[in-house]
Formats: structure tokens, C-alpha cells, sequence
């Protein structure tokens, strides 16, 4: 494929990219969808996708969702995909836990009932989800009574985070046993509606000042998220495509696992950002500069069907 | 006796006489230097006696920002520290309002992610506080009724902090006109038996996270405490010394004020951490590196019995 990067992909490179692949890989937010609305053309352009021959996943650091829930949100939006094709961080997380982490036994969770519901699924039990007030007095919260079966911290999308499950967070992570891992540092939450609310970055940059630790973090641009589906479906690198709205997370973990890159320009990154970050001298920023970039993924559909 | 330039000597018998003769004012820290939770360091009500009888001038400087000034004085009298007046506490909670009333010369009001200690010192400086609706029905995170009123956002220790005020103070802060203002940047207060609670620098860090922005930190190692006492007692730094625990946070604020600093042995940090501060290569880790370092204030009592 070309050496040069950051090119406006024309219909005819469409093609020429489209043969070097068998698998596309699809952020979410921004990319096939905008809250809760398709990116108009998305739908045919995953069924087209698929009628071509190629396989397609979708990858999104959004761990409000089981596999299920979002297989049923892509569906309602005219998507046709299965659950197994959908990776979303409180899926991956629970993967991480059990396979990297080698996690047997439970977990203090800060997140959502989609997280419990995933890490329940691989067989590791955790405690804490749910609304948790503050009681007592200040010197009774450093001695919360502790569960001693768990192993890790795993802190995700919380809205029901306090200074409680902080707290209780940090009391576990006083053990330098205690594993400590985060869903992803994104730090907005795109909504349904076009809103956004703070993101799991900011409850991850609270427990991390806390316990002075940095958490293993599970969501894009980490390469976990890309090893994880390539375990499961036997993936080649290099005849991957990645395609995102993001040049700090969907490109940057593009780069990083040698797949090709196409930036849409349907959400949060923008071509001078891209052509900025090519210039930049810095080596982190060299690998936020995507192959290709589209107005919209709807604009491949012409070279898919023909 | 100027400075001794970060060098951690050991004070002891005549060189505390002259380190005291050589100054007017004399600053403590409170946690870990005078008392431990309930208990007073031993030693240390007599040294804060025998200094004003000496016709030294004495403040005490806190980054805990739980308590309003009037209940420092009752806890100073619980403890047996005689005649400690409310002009002679700085908590970061009373200098952050003072701050918004002086500095800032707030017009409007000021949304505040805090405990009662700093929503009083608030109301006696006659900041106007937004109020806070609680749990109004039918609210939710993805709802933010905002305050036009609202002109800046103080965030400091908060044991009912929620993700619904990350979320408003968020939206808050989205106007660069807003002032972000933290009381303390102490990731983790000690509570006794060694252990730990998160700190107002946990909250802050969610915060600046989600906002993208820096907050203006009131408390040490910043200077604005400093200033505060200064604006009101005129104090010369040359002829003041600092006297604390916390080697990043007591020593750096009187390194960066200018002021001669002592560590005592009594709380969070220890000497070998503050001569590995004294022999970094880097000079934002030397001013770490307290001039002076005793056992306890104690130490001071041969000295002002003579």
C-alpha cells in the first residue's frame, strides 16, 4: 500500500484498499453511529462489507454495553451483526482479567451492570456495583471492611461513582497485590441525544491520584483491544483495516498493531489535526497519522458496489 | 542563619537556638507536626507557648480543608494548645475563600464540589454559594439545570462527591471565563494506624480530566497561603520559617516561598525520601529537600527553655 500518508481516499484507492483487506474493524461512536442515530450509509456499507467477502468487527472503548446490548442497539439501527462481532471494553475487560491478569477469584468493580454482567460470564464474580453513600465518619472509612477474595480493581463507566467506591477503591489498592485495571481513558462519554457526560478517563484519573498507581488500561489505543478480537478470529495485521473518527485511540492502536488506517470525518478528529501530527518531530504523534481519510465511510459504498 | 540551601541537616542544641533567634514567624503545618488525629505530638503545645513568649509570631498553615477555622480553634484548645486564636489558622478552606472575595474579587457565584468545612469559611468570607439541588425528581447525570450566576468552580475534599457534580461542574467550567479553583492538590490524607482516605487532588484530578483545564490550586505547595498571611500580618520570608511533614507539600511551599524549612519526623514523610530529594539531578525535586530536619517539634523545647 502507498508509503505516503494522510491521503484523501478518492474512489479508486477505494478499491485498491478494499482488495488489500479481508477484515474492516469499525469504532462506534462517531464512525458507524452518532448517539443513538446511524451515520446515514453506514448499514449498507457493513452488509456490503460482508456481501464482498470481508469480515467486519466493531471495536468501541464504551463499556456501558454487554456484546448482546450492543448487537441489539446495531440491529434497531439497521445494522445486521451478531454479538460476537462487537467488542466493547466491559467484554474485553473481562477477557483481560481472565487471561492476562489470570484473575481466579473476585473483582472491585467501579462500573456498570454491563461490566458485572460480562466479568460474571467469564467466571469472576464482582462486588461493589451499584449506588454506594457515604456512612459513618471519616475514621471509618479507612477501615471499610474489605472482601479478601478480591484481586483486582477494575474501574469502568460509573454513574453511580462517590467518594465511597473511591475510597473503597483505594483501601484494596493499598495492596501492591491488588491488580488495577481501567476500562479506557476516554474522557467524555458520547450520550444518546448528542450530549456527552464526563468519561471513565476522569474516574480513572481520581482512583489513580488516590492510590498513587496507574491502572492497565484495556480500551483503544492499547493493542489489547485489537489482540483480543485477532485471538478469537485468527486475524492478519496486515490485511486489517482500522477505521475511526479518532486520531489519539482508533489510530493511534491502527498504528501500533500494523494495520492500515482510514480517519472518517463524521466525529471528533480533523484532517489538519491528522496533517499536524505528520509534521510533528514527535514520534507518538507520527503514529496518530492515519493512511487514508473519508468525509464519511457511507463514501466507500460506490467502490464496494461495483 | 540563612537557608541552608535544601540540605537536610540535623538540627540539635545550639544551632536551634540561633535558627530561632534568626526568626520572627514561625509556621507549622498541623497534621504530623503538632498532632496526630486526636493526639497532640508530644512537646507540642508547650513549643507553641514558649515561641510566643519569645515574642515569635506563630500561624499554622493547613491543607485540610474539613474543618472551618472556628473548629481548629476548639480542637487547638481540646488538645492542650493555650490561646490559639482564629487570625493565627490558614486552612486551605478559608484561604480559598478568601481568595475568591480578594483575589478573584468574585462577582457572581461560586459552585463548590466540597465538605461543610469549606462551604463555612465560604459563607463567613460572604461568597455567594450556588445551591445545590439535591436529587430533585426525574434528574439524572444527563440533565444539567445550570446556575447563570455561576462565575467559578472550587473543588476541595468532598465525602459526598458524586459523578452528577463532576458532571455539572463540568459544564460549568466549559466557560474559559469560569475560575477553576482547587483547595488542595493532596491526593490521599493520612488518617491514624497509617492509613489512608482519598484527598481533595483525587477529585481535582477527575475534574480537571473531564474539563480539559488546569485548576489554580490554592493550598501547598502553591504560594497563595503565604500570601494570604502576609496580606494580612505583613511577613518578611526571610525571617520565617516553615515547619512540616509532607516533603512535597510543606517543604515544597516554603521553598517556593522563600521561607527556611524544617521537617520533622513525626508524620507521612521520612529522611531517607528527603535526602534522596537533597541528591536528585532534578531542581524541581531539590526544593523537596527540606534545610532543616528534627525529630519533632519537641526538639525546639531545650532550646526555648534556656
Amino acid at each position: 500500500m502507498a508509503a505516503s500518508k494522510c491521503t484523501q481516499l478518492t474512489a479508486a484507492l477505494s478499491r485498491q484498499l478494499l482488495d488489500s483487506v479481508d477484515c474492516v474493524l469499525f469504532d462506534c461512536d462517531g464512525v458507524i453511529w452518532r448517539g443513538d442515530q446511524a451515520i446515514p450509509g453506514a448499514p449498507e456499507v457493513i452488509s456490503s462489507l460482508k456481501k464482498n467477502g470481508k469480515r467486519v468487527f466493531f471495536v468501541t472503548n464504551n463499556s456501558t454495553k454487554t456484546q448482546q446490548m450492543y448487537a441489539d442497539k446495531l440491529g434497531k439501527l439497521g445494522f445486521d451483526v451478531t454479538a460476537d462481532e462487537v467488542f466493547g471494553t466491559a467484554y474485553c475487560s473481562a477477557v483481560y482479567l481472565k487471561n492476562v491478569c489470570q484473575l481466579d477469584g473476585k473483582v472491585y468493580l467501579i462500573g456498570s451492570n454491563a461490566m458485572r454482567q460480562e466479568l460474571e460470564d467469564v467466571g469472576i464474580r464482582p462486588v461493589g456495583v451499584g449506588p454506594d453513600p457515604v456512612s459513618g465518619v471519616q475514621k471509618d472509612w479507612a477501615n471499610v471492611p474489605l472482601d479478601k477474595e478480591v484481586q483486582a480493581v477494575l474501574v469502568g463507566f460509573d454513574e453511580h461513582f462517590s467518594y465511597m467506591k473511591l475510597n473503597r477503591a483505594l483501601q484494596y489498592l493499598c495492596n501492591p497485590d491488588c491488580q488495577f485495571v481501567g476500562t479506557n481513558t476516554d474522557t467524555r462519554l458520547p450520550l444518546e441525544g448528542g450530549k456527552a457526560v464526563p468519561g471513565t478517563g476522569c474516574l480513572l484519573s481520581a482512583v489513580e491520584t488516590a492510590a498513587q498507581r496507574q491502572a492497565q488500561v484495556v480500551g483503544k489505543p492499547s493493542n489489547f483491544m485489537f489482540e483480543c478480537v485477532a485471538s478469537q478470529f485468527g486475524l492478519d495485521p496486515e490485511r486489517c483495516l482500522m477505521v475511526g473518527d479518532r486520531l489519539d485511540t482508533d489510530i493511534m492502536l491502527g498504528s501500533n498493531c500494523g494495520l492500515k488506517t482510514l480517519l472518517t470525518l463524521t466525529g471528533v478528529s480533523t484532517v489538519a489535526e491528522a496533517e499536524a501530527n505528520q509534521k510533528s518531530e514527535c514520534p507518538q504523534q507520527q503514529k496518530m497519522v492515519p493512511d487514508y481519510y473519508i468525509d464519511s465511510i457511507a463514501d466507500i459504498l460506490p467502490a464496494l458496489q461495483a | 542563619m540563612a537557608g541552608g540551601g535544601g540540605g537536610c541537616v540535623t538540627l540539635g542544641g545550639a544551632q536551634i537556638r540561633d535558627l530561632l533567634d534568626s526568626k520572627h514567624n514561625v509556621l507549622f503545618d498541623c497534621d504530623g507536626v503538632i498532632w496526630n488525629g486526636e493526639t497532640a505530638v508530644t512537646g507540642a503545645p508547650e513549643v507553641v507557648s514558649l515561641l510566643k513568649q519569645r515574642g515569635k509570631r506563630v500561624f499554622f498553615v493547613t491543607n485540610n480543608c474539613t474543618r472551618p477555622r472556628e473548629n481548629y480553634v476548639q480542637k487547638f484548645s481540646r488538645l492542650g494548645f493555650a490561646d490559639v486564636a482564629e487570625e493565627e489558622i490558614f486552612s486551605s478552606a478559608y484561604c480559598s475563600a478568601a481568595y475568591l472575595r480578594d483575589v478573584a474579587r468574585l462577582q457572581g457565584k461560586v459552585y463548590v464540589i466540597g465538605c461543610g468545612g469549606v462551604m463555612k469559611e465560604l459563607r463567613d468570607a460572604g461568597v455567594p454559594v450556588a445551591e445545590e439541588e439535591d436529587a430533585e425528581p426525574g434528574a439524572s447525570i444527563y440533565t444539567c439545570p445550570l446556575d447563570p450566576d455561576v462565575k467559578a468552580v472550587l473543588v476541595g475534599y468532598d465525602e459526598n462527591f458524586t459523578f452528577m457534580k463532576l458532571a455539572k461542574a463540568c459544564c460549568y467550567l466549559r466557560s474559559s471565563e469560569c475560575l477553576f479553583l482547587a483547595t488542595d492538590p493532596d491526593p490521599w490524607h493520612p488518617l491514624r494506624g497509617g492509613r489512608v482516605t482519598p484527598g481533595s487532588g483525587s477529585l481535582t484530578a477527575a475534574l480537571e480530566t473531564a474539563s480539559s483545564r488546569k485548576a489554580t490550586v490554592i493550598g501547598k505547595p502553591s504560594c497563595f497561603m503565604f500570601d494570604c498571611i502576609a496580606s494580612q500580618f505583613g511577613l518578611d520570608p526571610a525571617r520565617s520559617l516553615m515547619i512540616g511533614d509532607r516533603l512535597e507539600t510543606d517543604v515544597l511551599f516554603g521553598s517556593n516561598c522563600g521561607l527556611t524549612t524544617v521537617l520533622t519526623l513525626t508524620g507521612v514523610s521520612t529522611l531517607q525520601e528527603a535526602l534522596a530529594f537533597r541528591d536528585s539531578q532534578e531542581p524541581q525535586q531539590k526544593h523537596c529537600a527540606p534545610d532543616y530536619v528534627m525529630e519533632s517539634v519537641a526538639d525546639f523545647l531545650q532550646a526555648l527553655e534556656e
